[in-house]
């Protein structure tokens, strides 16, 4: 058979590859100075980056925006708007991660280039996990970003909790894994030997009880890798171990990745209703006890671990609707959202990042004062903290009425009263920060070293285009609208 | 009225809502220790934004019943939501209500606020582009907005300048109020579904000609919304917030919490509730008019025994406004047109007492009422200003109070007499509870010795307390002008729940 490859298929793989490239100059441009200077911030580390991921994210917009390519690589992967939605949202959140993590590192003594190396690979595989379409090339995209996030969980080798944090989220993770093989495996068996998304939609097989069986063992997998009950239990020890840059990346891009790839997923295969019922329930018990649980705890960063499970819970809310088949558009809610959430949680992070440089703050009451000390910081956390209760005039807010008005109109009600109930409780936990920022009085002990340009930055532009997508989200609303019509073909 | 300005063709409604967000986004940009910059600048963005307003009513017609200076611009396309904003008479005394009261407040807290300047102004101004915003907003996802957006100013203004259990407070505050709201924001989704618009105009005309709910829907709808507005009001037993609010806001948070948000309940009640499910609301006439009499007695009662003279106004509101709850349910043209004085009635007698407890405040530091007495000969112009707005309060003929209380119980009296004698002890408690609180506050002998020093009105407290005082007068002496502005909306409003 000859090997030829085409022009679409090249352009579809460059922002990967790009990413790709980009880890590797990272690694080489430190080669040998690496074990010295973990003190310095090593700006010419994020500039590699910086360049890196905005190559990528003009690689994104070479192909124009709406077309699909159809399947490339013999199925195993597409370029369509979709899965660049997906790539633009891991390359933006990687763009600010790789900002934020010099200084930080520096400020721990523990700068060296595997860091920046990590997020840019870890990006790639996810920019690639976006666009697969392909039993296979979903495995190994998932497996490589993993590996990424892996390492970076237990980035601080010394600390006890970063390496608990790290070995727990490996060795379950690998399990999952194991779950998700063996799903994709019963996929392939009840199919007849298909391992496109697109055969697969299109064989008998899905009648089959093996092809169910199947379905529900690659959703525990991915119910693993985006933190939903009852597979959640790694992600508060992890954040709470993890590098503070490095939980916001996970956060988000992990999450955003996967999600993007679960929805593309689930709807090529299309589901039984019980499945969808499954779905919903996991929904539920997600939004609520990742609410409950995120009530009282002290450190800001299991907080944010527990308001992320809650968040995973509401995206679940779009796949169930997809998943009965009520309507592809349903999904149209998840780029979206993911835009919201990026922009919201980075702003969040940054926020964390800069109180926790050169020393291990995260309790709630380590911010007491902020809004004396730092007041813009302070204005930007705020401003996060209430994108992510879902209060009107942020990009939080039109994420959740996308997501609740797409259940409602298709007979949801009830999912969509819990996730209001769990709003509501949400409301109280995200204050809990604002209370000791705004109106407790900072302690004399307290000093903080001024945050670095590269968090200072993404806290303003992140805070900004929280607030921006509050105010005019029409444009991405269509956008992320086209790009689900654009999976179907 | 005047035609100003009207060949312009400006867009007056925007003007008004967003000069304030506007004026604090360019003071964001000032260096924090130019206090004065921030007191000057902010009481000149309320008083641009109170001529924009008075512009509005020049280009208001009264012969007019409908929506009027209506803007529509797409918003959100995808999702069907505009930027939909007009007023009619239901709507506009509460707007020139808002307008009005904000620079005083502003001059109010000039020497009260002395520390976050920058903060506290910001705030302030960006509650009020909430509040116009959610009288003038058509779009119920926009009025959703402006309604929400009023939360996080008025929950910092409590929170970081209040009193001592101010983070309880603000807290109660904001989590009583989310209940509400977020129920409202899900029975929007529903109403939109079933209705296809999120436009009022639109959905009013759709819910009258087509029965797109039964009675089931209707219920559950009425209810999220009402639950909502309910606790803004507040509605007993939804009230329990309220003392808590007040006794712990700083002046500027009092009066405009009591002088214009809890309006934005009794507006909502109007507004969505009443028109949108007026089956749900005509069936559940007698539970709303119950609990409205109810919390006008408990109010009163609550009043007579309160030591803390914030907490008496507080509750003092609670009673107040159940007047105007029980007018809503029991509508006709006279109840209505008293609910609306009503409010802007309570808006300006409460925020003025308010002021005024807030002046006294600043000079002795307390507000128990045992702390005080015999003031009367030591502050005599502080004297005459306070029985002026406690006669208000109490509506004394002559005053602005009179006239919407005496609306009310005439038009509900009519078809409800029991109802509107229970509701007419509620003012017979009102002045027992105002005068005795006049009479433990400034006469009596004067026991305290800390109390003999305490100065007179400055010029400035003069200043701001004095248009209230010609507004009261003037609404209390010559109502018409403004009764005329609301009557043709009212007729249209009875006229459509008759049909």
């Amino acid at each position: 058979m000859e090997l030829t490859i085409s022009r679409a298929e090249i352009l579809a793989i460059l922002p990967a590859g790009i990413l790709f490239i980009t880890g590797l100059v990272q690694l080489f441009a430190d080669l040998g100075r690496s074990a010295e200077n973990k003190r310095s911030e090593k700006t010419h580390l994020a500039m590699i980056g910086v360049t890196g991921f905005l190559l990528a994210f003009a690689a994104l917009f070479v192909q124009g925006t709406g077309a699909s390519t159809g399947p490339l690589y013999a199925g195993a992967m597409t370029d369509d708007l979709f899965g660049r939605m997906g790539a633009g949202v891991v390359i933006m959140t990687g763009l600010f991660s790789t900002l934020m993590s010099g200084s930080y590192l520096a400020s721990r003594g523990s700068n060296s280039a595997e860091f920046t190396a990590l997020i840019s690979f870890g990006a790639g595989a996810m920019a690639l996990l976006c666009q697969a379409t392909n039993l296979v090339s979903i495995f190994i995209a998932i497996e490589t970003l993993s590996l990424a996030v892996y390492v970076m969980a237990g980035y601080f080798q010394n600390q006890r909790s970063a390496s608990e944090g790290a070995f727990k989220y490996f060795v379950l993770g690998a399990f999952s894994s194991g779950f998700l093989l063996l799903g994709m495996a019963f996929i392939y068996g009840a199919t007849g030997g298909s391992l496109s998304l697109a055969d697969i939609a299109a064989s008998d097989g899905q009648q089959d009880s093996l092809f169910s069986v199947g379905t529900l063992l690659v959703l525990i997998g991915f119910a693993f890798k985006v933190g939903a009950v009852p597979f959640h239990t790694w992600v508060p020890d992890v954040y709470q171990g993890a590098p503070t840059v490095a939980v916001g990346w996970m956060a988000v891009a992990v999450k955003a990745s996967s999600l993007f790839c679960l929805c593309r997923f689930l709807l090529f295969t299309g589901g039984s209703h019980h499945l969808a019922q499954l779905l919903a329930a996991i929904s539920v018990v997600t939004m609520l006890l990742g609410n409950l649980a995120a009530l009282n705890q002290q450190s800001l960063k299991r907080m944010m671990a527990y308001s992320g499970i809650a968040h995973t819970g509401y995206l679940l809310i779009p796949l169930v609707i997809a998943l009965s088949g009520e309507g592809a558009s349903a999904g149209a809610s998840i780029p979206f959202y993911m835009f919201a959430y990026a922009a919201t949680t980075l702003a969040a992070f940054g926020v964390l990042a800069a109180i926790s440089v050169g020393s291990d703050r995260d309790q709630i009451h380590d911010l007491d004062g902020l809004s004396r000390s730092r007041p813009l910081l302070a204005l930007g956390f705020s401003v996060a903290l209430i994108s992510l209760a879902g209060i009107p005039l942020t990009a939080g807010f039109i994420g959740k009425l996308l997501i609740l008005s797409n259940a409602v109109q298709h007979g949801y009600l009830l999912l969509a009263l819990v996730g209001i109930i769990a709003s509501l409780i949400s409301v109280y936990f995200y204050l809990r920060p604002v209370v000791s920022m705004w109106f407790r009085e900072p302690k004399s002990s307290f000093e903080l070293v001024p945050a670095s340009w590269g968090i200072t930055f993404t806290v303003a532009v992140c805070g900004i285009a929280t607030i921006a997508l509050g105010l005019f989200p029409g444009w991405l609303i269509d956008l992320s609208k086209r790009s689900v019509e654009a999976i179907l073909g | 009225m005047i035609p100003v300005l009207d060949s312009f063709n400006l867009p007056i409604l925007t003007l008004v809502t967003l000069t304030p967000a506007i004026g604090a986004l360019l003071l964001s940009l000032v260096d924090r220790n130019n206090k004065a910059l921030f007191r000057q600048g902010s009481l000149m963005i309320s008083f641009l934004t109170l001529l924009f307003s008075l512009l509005m009513v020049g280009n208001f017609d009264n012969s007019v019943g409908t929506m009027q200076l209506e803007e529509s611009h797409s918003w959100i396309e995808s999702l069907g939501i505009n930027y939909h904003l007009g007023v009619d008479g239901i709507s506009i005394l509460l707007v020139l209500l808002t307008c009005f009261t904000m620079p005083f407040v502003f001059m109010s807290s000039w020497k009260a606020i002395d520390d976050r300047v920058k903060e506290f102004h910001i705030a302030l101004l960006l509650l009020q582009t909430g509040m116009v915003g959610a009288f003038v907003s058509l779009d119920l996802i926009l009025f959703y907005l402006f309604y929400e957006a009023m939360l996080i100013p008025m929950y910092l203004i409590i929170g970081i300048w209040g009193g001592r259990e101010r983070v309880y407070a603000a807290l109660k505050f904001f989590i009583y109020t989310m209940v509400g709201s977020l129920m409202m924001f899900l029975a929007i989704l529903y109403l939109h579904q079933h209705a296809g618009t999120f436009d009022l105009p639109l959905l009013l005309e759709r819910l009258r000609t087509t029965h797109l709910l039964d009675t089931d829907q209707q219920f559950w709808l009425f209810s999220a919304f009402t639950l909502s507005f309910a606790i803004k009001v507040p509605l007993f037993p939804f009230h329990t917030w309220l003392p808590d609010a007040h006794v712990e806001a700083p002046t500027a948070g009092s009066v405009v919490l009591a002088g214009v948000l809890l309006k934005m309940g009794t507006y909502g009640l109007l507004r969505f509730s009443i028109p949108l499910f007026h089956d749900a609301a005509f069936n559940l006439q007698p539970v709303m008019c119950w609990l409205a009499v109810i919390g006008i007695i408990f109010g009163a009662c609550m009043a007579l025994v309160q030591n803390d003279i914030k907490k008496l106004i507080a509750y003092s509101s609670v009673s107040h406004l159940g007047f105007v709850v029980l007018a809503c349910f029991v509508p006709n043209v006279e109840t209505i047109t008293g609910a609306i004085l009503q409010m802007v009635n309570h808006g300006l007698s409460t925020g003025m007492l308010f002021l005024m407890i807030g002046i006294i405040y600043e000079r002795r530091h307390t507000r128990e009422l045992a702390d005080y007495g015999g003031l009367a000969k030591v502050i005599p112009l502080y004297t005459i200003f306070f029985m002026i707005a406690v006669l208000s309060s109490i509506g004394l003929p002559g005053l602005n109070g009179f006239i919407g209380e005496f609306l009310i119980l005439y038009g509900v009296f009519k078809v409800f007499p029991l109802w509107g004698v229970l509701a007419s002890t509620g003012v017979v408690l009102g002045a027992l509870y105002m005068l005795n609180m006049v009479k433990k506050f400034l006469f009596g002998p004067l026991v305290h010795d800390e109390n003999r020093n305490v100065a007179d009105l400055s010029p400035r407290e003069i200043l701001y307390l004095l248009p209230f005082v010609i507004m009261m007068i003037w609404i209390g002496l010559y109502p018409a002008p403004f009764i005329n502005m609301v009557k043709p909306t009212l007729s249209l409003y009875v006229e459509m729940l008759k049909s």
